[in-house]
């Protein structure tokens, strides 16, 4: 065997640098993927205590899992603190979730029975609406929503 | 010690005078390239700026600094304006090789419209010994190249075009979501009007700016600049670059 045969020419630079790119666009895209299905999952488990709330009764949980703005909205309309006014509010238990959209920090949940809009705050995910009904090109209808 | 120190003395001069020249040999791309990145910082200062207002206005938490710049928001003004800038030049490069335009520097001379001949083209066997390798090798190695940089613009603005098309859904539908409205997918993003209304306003400027920049410098005139005639040439003077 020749020396030249065993001499392996070093990588082209060209080589490397596509290498070291490829490796940066697999690992933004991977870390990418994984903050997103993380960011499903976070909206998903509110939308689950969300429910679960309404389902059993229980007023404190509900509404800490409303966004700030909507809270303060349904208290001002009521007159009343957000434990009290939810009560009269028309929201549906709405069963099992059907569908979830997210994009960046706001997303929606479709259910059985009810549609529900979320947003992301340093707190984490809250209901931003809730009871939505959809309407021929317009904004949902929300029994419960902010400004 | 004393030899070292004196090696150092011997290098630092010839370092600082190999960074000059690299400065002055580079400074057009050196000066655009800080620039972009001024503006890019610039951009994303005044975006973030206005969605936040947009967030606070809905009550919602504003975003921070990292967040705004991986956002769909930055993605779409950033890409939609990178797909025009490398449509004009992709157009230009390709168009002015068929039309011409009497008296302008940007364009060639009236009579050689076309891909020209392999001898003015120094392609084949009229390549010199200081062409690119490429432009003397045969078959399709010598095709590609010779539609390299007019390839790599058209290349570069699809792939901008489709990126804004991506991050302009996700932009769109996170703004539905604000307004509680349903969202939308991608091939029904691309038959919106939000899609065509950022797209052409970007398209209808460049184009703008290429036709003024053609007609202009028929009778305008940059001392010293290449893109421009020499002050003293005529008017009717096509293809002479100052």
């Amino acid at each position: 065997m020749s020396r030249e045969k065993q001499r392996r020419p070093p990588p082209s630079r060209v080589r490397t640098g596509s290498r070291a790119l490829l490796t940066v666009v697999l690992l933004a895209a991977t870390t990418a993927c994984g903050a997103l299905a993380e960011r499903r999952d976070d909206a998903l488990a509110t939308v689950t205590v969300f429910e679960q709330a309404l389902r059993t009764g229980q007023k404190e949980p509900l509404c800490a899992a409303l966004a700030p703005v909507t809270r303060e909205e349904l208290e001002q309309s009521a007159r009343a603190s957000c434990e009290q006014a939810i009560e009269d509010e028309e929201v549906p238990a709405a069963g099992a979730v059907r569908h979830l959209d997210v994009y960046g920090d706001q997303a929606r949940a479709v259910l059985d029975h009810d549609t529900l809009f979320l947003a992301h705050f340093p707190g984490g995910w809250k209901v931003t609406a809730a009871g939505c009904r959809p309407r021929s090109e317009q904004p949902y209808q929300c029994t419960v929503k902010g400004r | 010690m004393n030899r070292t120190a004196g090696a150092q003395e011997d290098t630092a001069p010839g370092r600082t005078g190999r960074l000059r020249r690299f400065v002055h040999d580079n400074g057009l791309a050196l000066a655009f390239g800080a620039a972009f990145v001024l503006a890019v910082a610039g951009q994303a200062a005044a975006g973030r700026a206005e969605f936040n207002s947009l967030l606070i206005t809905d009550g919602l938490a504003p975003v921070d600094l990292p967040a705004y710049l991986t956002s769909s928001d930055f993605a779409v003004d950033v890409t939609e304006n990178w797909q025009s800038e490398f449509l004009q030049f992709f157009l230009y490069i390709f168009v002015t090789v068929w039309l011409v335009q009497r008296g302008s520097p940007e364009s060639k001379q009236t009579g050689k419209a076309g891909p020209e001949s392999d001898r003015e083209q120094l392609v084949g066997e009229h390549a010199r010994d200081d062409s690119p390798r490429w432009a003397a090798a045969p078959g399709w190695r010598r095709a590609v190249y010779s539609h390299s940089l007019g390839l790599v613009m058209g290349v570069i603005f699809l792939l901008c075009w489709f990126s804004q098309s991506v991050t302009g859904t996700a932009a769109y539908n996170e703004q539905q979501l604000r307004q509680l409205e349903a969202p939308v997918a991608w091939s029904e993003y691309l038959l919106r009007a939000e899609f065509w209304s950022r797209t052409l306003q970007n398209w209808q400027s460049e184009l703008l700016a290429v036709a003024a920049m053609a007609v202009f410098s028929i009778y305008l005139r940059q001392r010293g600049s290449p893109e421009s005639k020499p002050v003293g040439a005529a008017h009717a003077a096509t293809g002479v670059e100052g």
